[in-house]
């Protein structure tokens, strides 16, 4: 089904539109919430959270283009909500490096299923000593792909602000993982 | 960070000199005399460069100092890893039994189909123009109030025949004054009367009372000219 005619569905109640909308996007909701939280449990709790919501507006639900961006924004808002309710930075070493990567995989060898989690593991671990602001950027450029209109209006800061940033925290991403000895 | 590793003074071991007689060291001991370090200028080009977004000529310097420099090559390779490392990151599986805790949450939830009306209300309130907008809407009504006719009150016609003699004409005029503000007292007791709940203090309404009422005391004290014989007679049609 095309993701319209999928969000028609979804906005007149549908229960199996919605349960494929959130398949959908379960993962990337997941996925953003773990990387603010940098805690497994409370980005379940969080996603939960966030879909909820939708549910409860799923008439202000936009369009395909901006879909993404509004749950991102959701998304965010939630994880920021938390992080001040816990007023305190997250932390940064307390998961063991398979308990989110996990190694399920069915088209790599064990070996590099290990290696691939560790490695996800390092950048995502990388990520959390970033500023917050650069950190945001590359949440929201690098691994959600948004545009750089869409982050200067969710950060509410200025597009120049996203753009400058944007090379520098990459460039500050990458020597951290280089110190930890992942250049390669 | 260790700043050793990334400005590191002697070339990586993928260094291959352009001038087979040219020694590393040379390279390195007249740079450190003349511009510097030049790993900084390639740290600022290095993300247009593995984007692809970087100019040929500027993107083939960066490629000759990453084959003499074993530091910024590595930082380079860690960039470009991170092309295909950090999109991998966007999505997370939240586990097998995610999905159907979700649709569990949300099968009790209501779905409001409108936006809320507090929700409308804070939105109508917290545009930049509502200010403006309700500065105009006060100044409306308030132009309203100042110049709403008043009820209509029984005055006499001033313009009538009133004979050659100026002292009729005189008297004419204090008389119409004396019946007008008869009548514009009579009819503002009327308006005042039914009002139960004083206004409050410095309202136009009792500003404008006030002043009215200060208007109708000058009129009562001012002494009425002098009515001659003459002026009391009804105006002949044909003078």
């Amino acid at each position: 089904m095309e993701f319209p005619q999928l969000l028609d569905l979804v906005r007149r109640g549908d229960e199996l539109a919605w349960e494929a909308f959130v398949r959908r996007f379960q993962s990337r909701v997941f996925g953003l919430a773990y990387h603010y939280t940098a805690h497994a449990e409370d980005a379940r709790d969080l996603a939960q959270e966030v879909f909820i919501r939708i549910y409860q507006h799923l008439a202000a639900i936009p369009g395909e283009a901006g879909c993404l961006p509004w749950i991102i924004r959701i998304t965010r808002n939630a994880c920021l909500d938390h992080l001040r309710r816990r007023k305190a930075r997250p932390p940064l070493w307390d998961l063991p490096a398979n308990e989110l990567f996990d190694l399920r995989s069915t088209d790599r060898s064990p070996e590099e299923a290990l290696l691939d989690a560790v490695r996800k593991t390092m950048v995502h671990r990388a990520l959390q000593e970033l500023s917050d602001l650069n950190r945001e950027i590359i949440l929201l450029k690098e691994i959600q792909g948004l545009g750089l209109e869409e982050i200067a209006a969710i950060l509410d800061v200025p597009l120049g602000t996203v753009k400058s940033r944007s090379h520098r925290a990459r460039l500050e991403l990458a020597q951290k993982l280089v110190a930890v000895g992942m250049g390669a | 960070m260790d700043e050793a590793s990334m400005h590191p003074l002697s070339p990586g071991p993928k260094a291959t000199p352009l001038d087979p007689g040219a020694s590393p060291e040379l390279t390195q001991a007249i740079l450190a005399r003349t511009s510097g370090d030049p790993c900084h200028r390639l740290q600022s080009l290095a993300c247009d460069f593995v984007d692809g977004t970087l100019e040929a000529g500027q993107a083939s310097l960066v490629r000759l100092h990453l084959g003499h420099c074993g530091a910024c090559a590595t930082l380079v390779e860690a960039l470009a890893s991170l092309q295909t490392d950090l999109p991998a990151l966007a999505q997370v599986d939240p586990g097998p039994w995610f999905t159907q805790a979700v649709l569990r949450a949300t099968r009790h939830q209501p779905i409001r189909q409108g936006a809320d009306l507090r929700d409308l209300w804070w939105r109508l309130m917290h545009r930049p123009r509502i200010a403006l907008e309700a500065a105009y809407l006060g100044a409306a009504a308030g132009l309203m109030g100042v110049y709403l006719p008043l009820p209509a009150t029984q005055v006499p016609a001033l313009v009538q025949p009133l004979g050659d003699s100026a002292l009729r004409v005189a008297g004419q005029v204090a008389l119409a004054e004396r019946r007008t503000s008869a009548s514009l007292q009579r009819s503002l007791r009327s308006i005042v009367s039914p009002r139960s709940a004083p206004m409050p203090r410095g309202s136009l309404w009792q500003r404008l009372s006030s002043w009215t009422r200060t208007r109708l005391q000058a009129f009562r004290k001012a002494p009425a000219p002098p009515l001659s014989p003459e002026a009391q007679k009804p105006p002949s049609a044909n003078p």
